[in-house]
């Protein structure tokens, strides 16, 4: 059942946001989300429109580690652009970005930059580097991901 | 090392001094981009780890000591690197977050990717910040190498 959150400032919401990631809570995630948010996931090539895209995204990570902890360290406020830093790290318990689950764990750097409007999210661009995301899952070359 | 400015640091005059540091960047002026940063200016570039077989190197420190080497590295082995900045945010606590495409074609090898005279242009996300001196006094990147590998033809994760 998805949980409106009311907030009032654009920190508020990503902090918000991030919360329920955190809590591997996605409902609540997204319903602090513009329905045509624009999602832009550069180590996956991503760039859509919609909150479903971003429910995607975030399933196919809590899914796929399932004992995922994320760590913010500094978020950053400029203007309506908020930039959370923040470690996400997790034990892998299934295939995630085309890489075979071989129950490495991850730990991973991460910026995200969100737009907020009116208490909701109508931008996220995220940034981490998908050369260390396979080196810690054991795979060793681009064209062929999916073997160890 | 450092320029002095009698300005008062605001949210503009903070993203001025990142924009001339990506003017300076974009002409090769490594020398004029430190001197944009404090002495002791801090560097990361999260992206950067080199695995050896007992140690991993990463790529943070000072401007000074790894920022200024790998700026220079950069250009000698992309003598085009250029970048492109989409946006530029700043607050009046000297905080700046620049969204940026770098790239550039390759002429010498860089990290464990031979010549093949390739071009690669990747997204980056910077956040500076910069000091009530107007100096930048931390660099902070994110990026996915794995793209830039990619792109120049290296397949291999290492």
């Amino acid at each position: 059942m998805t949980t409106p959150v009311t907030t009032s400032t654009p920190t508020q919401t990503v902090q918000a946001f991030l919360d329920a990631v955190a809590r591997h809570d996605i409902d609540s995630a997204i319903a602090l989300v513009d329905p045509r948010v624009a999602v832009t996931i550069h180590p996956f090539g991503l760039y859509e429109g919609g909150a479903d895209v971003l429910r995607t995204v975030l399933a196919d990570l809590v899914r796929a580690f399932p004992d995922l902890v994320i760590s913010v360290s500094r978020v950053i406020a400029t203007g309506e652009v908020v930039t959370a830093l923040f470690k996400a790290e997790g034990t892998q318990a299934a295939d995630y970005a085309g890489a075979i689950n071989q129950e490495k764990h991850l730990d991973i750097d991460q910026a995200w930059r969100f737009v907020t409007r009116g208490g909701l999210i109508t931008e996220v661009a995220a940034y981490w580097c998908q050369a260390q995301l396979y080196r810690r899952l054991a795979v060793k070359r681009y064209d062929e991901i999916a073997i160890a | 090392m450092t320029e002095t400015t009698q300005r008062p640091r605001t949210a503009e005059s903070a993203a001025g001094v990142v924009t001339e540091f990506f003017d300076r960047y974009r002409a090769h002026d490594v020398h004029g981009m430190t001197d944009l940063c404090s002495i002791n200016a801090d560097f990361s570039y999260v992206p950067v780890e080199i695995w050896g077989k007992q140690r991993v190197l990463r790529g943070d420190g000072k401007v000074s000591t790894v920022g200024k080497p790998l700026w220079t590295g950069l250009i000698a082995s992309f003598p085009n690197l250029s970048n492109t900045v989409h946006s530029i945010t700043s607050n009046d606590d000297g905080d700046v977050v620049v969204q940026a495409d770098i790239e550039g074609t390759q002429q010498l090898a860089w990290g464990l990717i031979t010549p093949a005279g390739r071009h690669y242009r990747e997204p980056h996300l910077f956040i500076f910040h910069v000091g009530p001196d107007l100096l930048i006094d931390s660099i902070t990147a994110y990026w996915n190498d794995a793209g830039i590998s990619q792109q120049l033809g290296h397949t291999e994760v290492d």
